[in-house]
């Protein structure tokens, strides 16, 4: 048999797909929402967490598609300022406390404020959780979990040294000038002196009593505090050598590697690389968290926050679901057994999963004193262009305290002018 | 041909009719301008406006997390301002260590790999291929690549030095100033030399092989050669060459920021690095605007100076 295409025969096909497609059910058409979701998550572990939370999202919200998009976080202020610029922003973009004053001025972020008051899991957050994502009164972004800053340390070594757990910063050099042998390529400390090292300076600052800015926004910083807390934090690899040589070049990846090989006896991060650090050491017996140490002015250790905010109006609906789903105690225990992130809510804080481990006991404690990172327009790019150089200029020997805490000041200045 | 070229109209429809009307304009001195027109329109949309763009961003005041400060015009400001700035003349001038030193050594290795593969021995056309795979690589790829090899505790490279003796103990490349330029710069060359490899041996096919032979006969050496012949007929595929690879090296700073985001210091900054960040860290446009401006001119002085040295024009 022969079938033959020709104009009447397919008129006929045609008509018979149109009236048989009305009789198809509705909800093979039914709607599915699309909305993409601009993150900074780079290792296995953040990975596997944020595969974790989609999974439980799509399960609660089929109709809603989540497309991940991975922004490595060297490159997230351009990618973001280009999407802004040339308006090809994504819907949901995570954000951190010290970015939040740039993106709002360069006008990235859509104002949360009614969703998020009329939102049924706000009272699960502490109003302190929105301070840095705020102004002026009005909100533009949920706590997707915390960053609390603690200290890993070799449990293993210390013991087998008869060393306490140091909670002062001059307890923790005495600790790592003893368990530093060069020679063996063993350093106490595992110095964070290249990329994202900053943050961890200007804390220091903060922990010898020199605070960024004062209230009225004028510059804070006290020349002789800041001289003091870059000399002892360099002091670490110029003076006591109880740091890797490398450490000017140092960055995530390498003091976390520093930290897995034996190189390194204590290392300071934040909670979020728990799993990373546990996949290679034996919690509470090779190695163990302990809360920052008190500097002389003050304990400041972080306490921040990534924030999922809205970056577009269209699909905002469909990114307020996705948005409040980080808020949801399963999705955010379920994040923390796969990185090592706080949940943001105070709810889900107290799931017994977290108040049950051990491990934990100093990121709780931390929860206590944490502080906010300081936050106004040009802070990111002061820490990263100015501070960090700065630095590392004394760490090469290029530079005294001195010289490069008076350049730090001449960067903040020209920051906030 | 003037319009009397076309017959004159003969009935209403012949003076309405827009073939006609193009025919006649085709017949005009205009109609080349016509035709020019789309790409005229193109240029200036891809090409010509941005540039005037970033140039007029560069005499305002323009930081996008201030928008307090509006974007006035400030005239020369930030051209000033960058005569006072340090960081400036430090970028300069390891943009010009990084240009020149990457420039010369991939110009030597390409040269060098480009006249072994052009001597069509067995395995040359595999080798080809294998010298070539480096520039195929994105610069982010080889840039961690080239991150791991040389890192101080795990990398490759440091093992194999160590072993053979080489190295006392490993090296952190990128956080001494001493090397770490110099790290890049390697990094650098074994990235783009197969790009002067792949030119020069399209214009090595190009020499007709009678020159070797008479220079054969008249007792020329392969030193003789390559500079009387080889050389001299490369001179324009060269030129070309080298200016394209200083533009790329001179604009383009992300490998820089892979291995050492400027640092230790301001032992790696360089004007391409400095301008991206005071643009998307900073956000100071108006700044990265005249950084990226003296970038421009220096790039068009070097290319007309180059250009002129080399005598490229007058063959």
């Amino acid at each position: 048999m022969t079938i033959r295409f020709d104009r009447r025969s397919m008129l006929k096909l045609g008509g018979g797909a149109l009236a048989a497609s009305a009789l198809l059910p509705r909800t093979a058409f039914a709607q599915s929402t699309s909305i993409n979701y601009w993150h900074t998550f780079t290792s296995q572990s953040e990975q596997a967490g944020l595969d974790s939370v989609m999974a439980l999202f799509k399960a609660a919200h089929p109709d809603i598609s989540v497309t991940p998009e991975n922004i490595p976080n060297p490159e997230f202020m351009a990618k973001i300022t280009a999407a802004v610029v040339s308006g090809s922003r994504p819907n949901v973009t995570m954000v951190s406390s010290e970015r939040f004053r740039d993106l709002l001025a360069m006008g990235a972020l859509v104002d949360m404020t009614d969703r998020v008051a009329s939102w049924e899991r706000r009272s699960d957050f502490d109003n302190s959780r929105f301070d840095s994502i705020s102004l002026d009164g009005k909100v533009y972004g949920v706590p997707g979990f915390a960053f609390v800053d603690w200290m890993y340390y070799r449990k293993d070594w210390f013991d087998e040294a008869g060393i306490a757990v140091p909670t002062t910063w001059a307890e923790l050099r005495d600790a790592a000038i003893k368990r530093s042998d060069p020679a063996k390529g063993r350093y106490g400390f595992g110095l964070r002196g290249g990329p994202g090292g900053q943050n961890i300076i200007i804390n220091m600052m903060e922990a010898f009593g020199s605070p960024v800015l004062h209230a009225d926004g004028s510059i804070g910083l006290d020349r002789d505090k800041a001289i003091a807390a870059v000399d002892f934090f360099a002091g670490l690899l110029v003076k006591d050598g109880a740091a890797p040589p490398s450490a000017a070049n140092d960055g995530f990846r390498q003091i976390i590697e520093g930290f897995q090989t034996g190189q390194t006896a204590m290392i300071y991060h934040h909670t979020g690389s728990y799993q990373d650090i546990a996949s290679k050491l034996k919690p509470g017996v090779e190695f163990g968290t302990m809360a920052i140490p008190a500097g002389p002015g003050a304990r400041v250790a972080r306490l921040a926050y990534a924030y999922n905010t809205i970056t577009k109006e269209e699909g905002a609906d469909a990114a307020w679901e996705w948005i409040k789903f980080w808020g949801e105690p399963d999705a955010a225990v379920a994040f923390l057994e796969k990185t090592g992130y706080f949940p943001a809510s105070t709810v889900a804080a107290q799931d017994q999963r977290i108040i049950g481990n051990p491990m934990y006991a100093a990121a709780a404690d931390t929860l206590a004193f944490g502080i906010p990172q300081p936050s106004f327009p040009g802070a990111a790019g002061w820490a990263e262009s100015s501070v960090l150089p700065n630095f590392q200029r004394v760490l090469i020997g290029e530079a005294t305290a001195e010289q490069a805490v008076d350049d730090m000041i001449a960067g903040l200045a020209e920051a906030i002018a | 041909m003037s319009r009397a070229a076309y017959p004159p109209p003969r009935t209403i429809w012949d003076g309405i009719n827009p073939i006609r009307m193009i025919g006649e304009l085709s017949e005009t001195r205009y109609w080349m301008y016509l035709l020019l027109l789309p790409s005229a329109m193109l240029i200036t949309a891809v090409v010509l406006y941005p540039t005037v763009y970033g140039m007029q961003m560069s005499f305002r005041e323009m930081r996008l997390n201030r928008p307090d400060l509006g974007t006035d015009w400030v005239l020369f400001k930030h051209y000033a301002r960058m005569l006072a700035d340090p960081i400036f003349w430090t970028s300069l001038r390891n943009t010009a260590v990084w240009v020149t030193s990457s420039i010369a050594l991939e110009f030597l290795i390409g040269l060098i790999a480009a006249l072994a593969l052009n001597r069509n021995l067995p395995g040359t056309k595999l080798l080809a291929v294998l010298i070539l795979l480096p520039y195929f690589l994105p610069n982010v790829v080889a840039g961690h690549m080239w991150a791991l090899m040389l890192d101080p505790r795990m990398g490759v490279i440091n093992d194999l030095l160590v072993k053979t003796g080489l190295l006392v103990g490993y090296k952190a490349w990128f956080a001494d100033p001493a090397t770490a330029m110099a790290a890049a710069i390697i990094v650098e060359t074994w990235h783009s030399f197969p790009f002067f490899t792949l030119l020069i041996m399209a214009g090595l096919k190009g020499i007709p092989a009678d020159l070797y032979k008479a220079a054969d006969i008249d007792g020329a050496g392969a030193l003789a050669q390559l500079r009387l012949i080889t050389l001299p007929m490369l001179k324009t595929i060269i030129a070309a060459a080298v200016i394209l690879r200083v533009i790329g090296l001179v604009n383009s700073p992300d490998l820089l920021l892979i291995l050492t985001s400027g640092g230790p210091g301001r032992s790696t900054q360089v004007l391409s690095l400095y301008a991206f960040q005071m643009a998307y860290k900073d956000f100071n446009f108006g700044y990265a605007g005249a950084l990226s401006v003296v970038m421009f001119v220096l790039l068009m002085l070097f290319a007309w100076a180059y250009i002129r040295l080399s005598k490229v024009n007058q063959d």
